[in-house]
């Protein structure tokens, strides 16, 4: 039966001609797959260094010793970066997208291979540069993956602060420039590369998601690199775009006046808050997806669902200033950004109880990419509902910086974000990998991480009501902080666990890929197009797969067919 | 043998539930696979298909630019009409040295890019009249004559570049470098930016004309020159807006 | 399984609403003007958008059934119901966001407030700095590159040749009178930091190059932590200090020994 793992045109080039400078889309997927897990490892590590540390301040880590602050600090930004950039910016969209986008859009690559393949190569240089700044002198940066100047700006400012964060920005802007340029293919592809018969309003939802995403990508990411020139300009060449005059640092005066800091927090969120919806818009796109496959059922409101997509991308440009209510920012375009905000929530609204009408009355099967799917939905709802909460200037004054952000955005953005990988992975592992990974360590791997999400997560909320502050790397500084000690332990000891659960998820992943029964053409009866038995034959080489779309993505359960699905290129009945 | 109904019933009931099966709304752009092909499914690396795949991809990256740039321009006018905030006064001050912008060197560049967006659009009109030709392999003799317009593009591009390095040279006499005040450091950095952007398109041009040194057919000369000429265009565009903007706000 | 699924995310919605009603941590005890109006808004927060999770939850248990309805499984979407559930939570979010707008704007700096006490608070790494007018009820001006000592107590950089400066009160700690209100001139030496009081339910990042007004007023005598809540360094997690809240006679007194102290320098 047709399967990746079959020797084909592709196999029988050199493995370097194969790996290097493949331009098959379905081998760059899985080069992104892989520098996300690479990335996810790193992060996932970082932050359970980071747990124990705040929990057991001088607890001496094998082969590291003890954690110091400036490490702490280092490893909180190395965190976040990898996390929000290297896993959430990367895996749903451009290794799930450049793999499946091409497939469930009935053609047989992307629109600019090489491109893309460039894009990778920046991606993973990116990340290269990124680690070196753990080795250098000074160490990584610890100003956050926020980077606000002045800390930012002056290597005077702390550890880190000199050859460490000038890798980071250089990291940074080469992965602005790997983001563009797969977006720029995924615009072409969308746009120019559907198969006969594929609408606009038969493609996938997964499509959807991936196309707006990548609008999100090229209108948001230019910013990104704009700011992170302007802070290399003013760390190296004298220049003053966010140093404000009169600064005293260490004894030391700094010479550079007439900046202003929260023009780099104004250019970094106007960034920064579409690049949370470049991180989940993918998420939700792949859950609506499985959802409809796993309840037999179509999508409930499919044109809504776009409405909502579209809104939330669109809205998104909008509300970068809920990041900046307390910054000194004029108090009045609070009042602006907090509707915008409101407004907002709507759409995500829309979306869930969308998902859960789909759910509704279907003959829901439940394998391991539903359950992860349906915990997407429920960690969508914990998460997102504290979003309106923060914000409210009012009560954001309070919380803002507090562990109770840190709850909300792990809830919603690590934490659903990531069951949304999960399940794509789960879901898509047959088509990638020709075999079928196992299922009830699956289930067990589900069981933990939701338990442990939740258990980790929904206490941290407490800390921040408490008045905690983030980012601290010790908690002794300051007396009612040091008096939450056992409810961070409590924390610790969650995160031990689901980050030790994810083991099974590892295991699981290579034994299967090696090990796992071969899998079927359409193991889970899913009608698009990435499916059928004649998207295998890419495998082979261009040109030869040439569907005629005549259905919809998401035919289950139609009344008068006998199948209970139908798949897209399915003859006209 | 995939066949495309011509059929133009469009569904006009809103169905919530999107393309169901059975109706194909064959409207252009919207049919999905080859719209416009008339039933003819082109296959991918066919000159039409790349031709306008490439174009696409040109206006997507010009929507990027065009975000880079329209935030720059709002950084600069916020820059110069807020000012900077005097701790001691406890009010915004503005401090805006205006530039003495050299004229006469910008009006020369001005007219040096101008000439190279007339001389690529000569050169990709000369050589859509050759496509028809270089399948063939032939090369008719009254074309043998035509100007090597795409290389005095080159030229005019260079020159460009070096008439910014002059101008950047001319401000640094008279005292005025990156660091010395907000309006030197924006307007650096706006013309800074959009030098980097045209090295690119000289870069994408160089290429093209190399032609077959990088072993590229006349077909892919012909599309990196049409596209790289839109983001030409682009450019000047840009240049003269960016030149407004310095010379009316900022001088 | 779907039993096992349904049961998993009950236990999460009754764990999760036990955590928020047993509150073994909660905010601390307001004693400010403001903090009982924003308690009062949070505690709404809660009930409304925890009414949401519970509900939504509840829903989703409901729809993870085993059994399935033909109908039902072919419906692609109700019009009636998108506009239905969409203008029915767009009520809900917009009402909860423009109920708390007038606390907002009451927490915006008015000018002048009654009977104000001026506080400079400026953030250093890794201290708080507090100074106070004195009698002519004027900060003088400081140029911390120029004149600041921190060894000879000085580390605001306090311009000596101006007469403004010479009867202002230095303190590393903020010495209030309680019912009056606090018009802090917010500063910051050198990175961003952030005046975090949790009992008055106060936060505001100071920049350097901008002076903020913020304002905040104390109602109940004691001691009160201070964090700082924007990252600053590797000494952000000791950034602390306390606003001590007193009588208004003992506020008096305490100022009266300040300015005597300034006076005889």
């Amino acid at each position: 039966m047709p399967s990746s793992t079959t020797l084909n045109a592709e196999s029988r080039r050199s493995f370097l001609r194969r790996n290097l400078f493949s331009t098959d889309h379905k081998m760059i997927g899985r080069q992104y797959f892989f520098l996300s897990l690479a990335a996810v490892l790193v992060g996932a590590w970082l932050s359970l260094l980071m747990r124990i540390h705040l929990v057991w301040p001088h607890a001496a880590i094998p082969f590291l010793g003890e954690i110091k602050p400036e490490n702490y600090l280092a490893h909180l930004t190395m965190h976040g970066t990898l996390m929000v950039f290297f896993v959430l910016s990367t895996v749903p969209q451009a290794g799930f997208g450049t793999f499946f986008l091409p497939l469930q859009l009935g053609t047989q690559n992307m629109a600019f291979p090489r491109l893309s393949a460039a894009g990778f190569w920046t991606a993973l240089t990116s990340f290269l540069v990124l680690m070196a700044a753990f080795v250098v002198p000074g160490g990584a940066s610890g100003a956050g993956w926020t980077q606000y100047p002045p800390l930012s700006a002056l290597a005077s400012a702390g550890p880190g602060q000199g050859l460490g964060t000038d890798l980071w920005l250089l990291s940074i802007g080469l992965f602005c420039l790997s983001s563009l340029m797969s977006a720029v293919g995924f615009v072409a592809t969308t746009v120019r590369h559907r198969a006969p018969g594929m609408t606009w309003m038969r493609m996938p939802l997964t499509c959807w998601s991936w196309f707006v995403t990548s609008i999100l990508i090229l209108l948001a990411f230019g910013i990104l690199l704009a700011a992170v020139i302007l802070l290399m300009l003013d760390r190296h060449a004298g220049t003053s775009f966010f140093l404000p005059g009169g600064l005293l640092i260490s004894g030391k005066a700094i010479a550079n006046s007439g900046g202003s800091p929260l023009l780099w927090q104004h250019l970094f969120w106007f960034f920064g808050h579409p690049e949370v919806y470049i991180a989940i818009l993918p998420a939700m796109g792949v859950t609506s997806h499985l959802l409809s496959v796993f309840a037999r059922k179509p999508v409930f409101g499919y044109k809504a669902m776009v409405g909502a997509t579209l809104a939330i991308g669109a809205l998104g440009f909008m509300v970068w200033g809920h990041h900046m209510f307390v910054s000194g920012m004029n108090p009045y375009a609070g009042f602006a950004f907090s509707t915008l905000t409101t407004a907002i929530a709507v759409p995500s609204a829309i979306k869930t109880f969308n998902w859960v009408a789909t759910l509704y009355g279907g003959r829901i099967r439940y394998a391991t990419p539903l359950l992860f799917s349906a915990g997407f939905v429920s960690l969508f709802i914990t998460g997102g509902l504290t979003g309106p909460i923060l914000a409210q200037p009012a009560l954001d004054t309070y919380l803002h910086d507090t562990y109770f952000v840190v709850a909300h955005f792990h809830l919603i953005m690590a934490m659903a974000g990531l069951f949304a990988v999960f399940s794509a992975t789960y879901f898509w592992f047959p088509r990638m990998f020709g075999r079928m990974m196992n299922e009830r360590l699956g289930r067990l791997h589900f069981w933990i991480t939701l338990f442990g999400a939740y258990a980790i997560f929904v206490p941290m909320h407490l800390l921040g009501i408490a008045g905690h502050p983030r980012r601290y790397s010790d908690l002794s500084g300051v007396q009612y902080v040091a008096a939450m000690a056992p409810l961070q332990k409590f924390i610790t000891l969650a995160a031990i666990v689901t980050i030790a659960g994810q083991l099974i998820f590892l295991v699981n992943l290579f034994w299967s890929m090696r090990r796992g029964p071969a899998a079927e053409t359409n193991p889970w009866e899913c009608g698009t197009l990435e499916w059928t038995p004649a998207s295998y034959a890419t495998n082979e080489g261009p040109g030869e797969w040439r569907p005629q779309v005549n259905h919809g993505p998401y035919e289950y359960n139609v009344p008068g067919v006998e199948q209970d699905f139908i798949m897209q290129d399915a003859p006209a009945s | 043998m995939p066949i495309i109904s011509d059929r133009v019933e469009i569904e006009r009931k809103p169905k919530l539930g999107g393309g169901g099966p059975g109706k194909i709304p064959h409207r252009r752009g919207f049919g999905g696979g080859d719209d416009g092909d008339r039933g003819r499914p082109e296959d991918f690396r066919s000159r039409n298909q790349r031709m306008r795949r490439y174009r696409i991809g040109m206006a997507v990256c010009l929507v990027s630019v065009t975000v880079v740039f329209v935030a720059l321009t709002f950084l600069y006018v916020f820059r110069l009409g807020k000012g900077r905030y005097d701790e001691d006064a406890h009010q915004w001050v503005r401090d805006w040295i205006a530039l003495k912008l050299p004229y006469l060197q910008l009006w020369a560049n001005s007219l040096v890019l101008l000439l190279s967006s007339a001389t690529l659009e000569l050169a990709r009109r000369a050589m859509e009249k050759k496509e028809e030709f270089a399948a063939m392999g032939i090369v008719p003799p009254r074309m043998r004559r035509d100007l090597p317009w795409l290389a005095i593009t080159l030229l005019l591009g260079f020159g460009f570049l070096a008439g910014q390095i002059i101008v950047w040279n001319s401000l640094r006499h008279q005292g005025a470098y990156l660091v010395s005040n907000p309006s030197r450091s924006y307007f650096y950095l706006l013309t800074g930016t959009h030098a980097v952007h045209l090295a690119g398109g000289l870069l994408a041009l160089l290429v093209a004309a190399g032609g077959r040194l990088f072993a590229l057919k006349f077909e892919s000369q012909k599309i990196a020159v049409e596209v790289t000429s839109w983001y030409w265009h682009y450019l000047a565009f840009l240049w003269f807006g960016i030149f407004a903007l310095v010379h009316f706000a900022g001088s | 399984m779907s039993v096992a699924l349904r049961l998993a995310l009950l236990f999460v919605v009754v764990g999760c609403v036990y955590l928020f009603l047993a509150q073994p941590y909660w905010f601390p005890a307001g004693a400010s003007s403001q903090s009982g109006l924003i308690d009062h808004q949070f505690r709404i927060a809660l009930w409304v958008f925890g009414a949401l999770f519970v509900v939504g939850h509840l829903i989703l248990i409901f729809v993870l059934s085993k059994k399935s309805h033909a109908d039902r499984a072919a419906s692609r979407g109700s019009w009636r119901l998108e506009v239905t559930w969409t203008l029915a939570i767009t009520v809900i979010f917009f009402w909860f966001n423009i109920s708390a707008d007038h606390l907002w704007s009451s927490m915006m700096p008015p000018k002048k407030l009654g009977g104000q006490i001026d506080v400079e608070v400026t953030g250093a790494q890794f201290q708080w700095y507090f100074r106070y007018p004195g009698a002519d009820g004027i900060f003088g001006r400081t140029d911390a590159q120029k004149f600041a000592r921190p060894d000879e107590g000085n580390p605001l950089g306090i311009d000596p040749s101006d007469p403004a400066g010479r009867d202002d009160i230095f303190a590393t700690a903020m010495i209030v009178p309680v019912g009056h209100p606090v018009q802090l001139h917010l500063r910051a030496q050198d990175v961003v930091h952030s005046l975090f009081i949790p009992a008055m339910r106060f936060k505001q990042d100071t920049v350097p190059g901008m002076e903020i007004l913020s304002h905040f007023t104390p109602t109940k005598i004691g001691v009160y932590e201070i964090a700082c809540a924007e990252l600053c360094g590797i000494g952000h997690y000791r950034m602390r200090a306390v606003v001590r809240v007193v009588s208004e006679e003992e506020f008096e007194k305490w100022i009266k020994a300040q300015e005597a102290a300034a006076a005889s320098h």
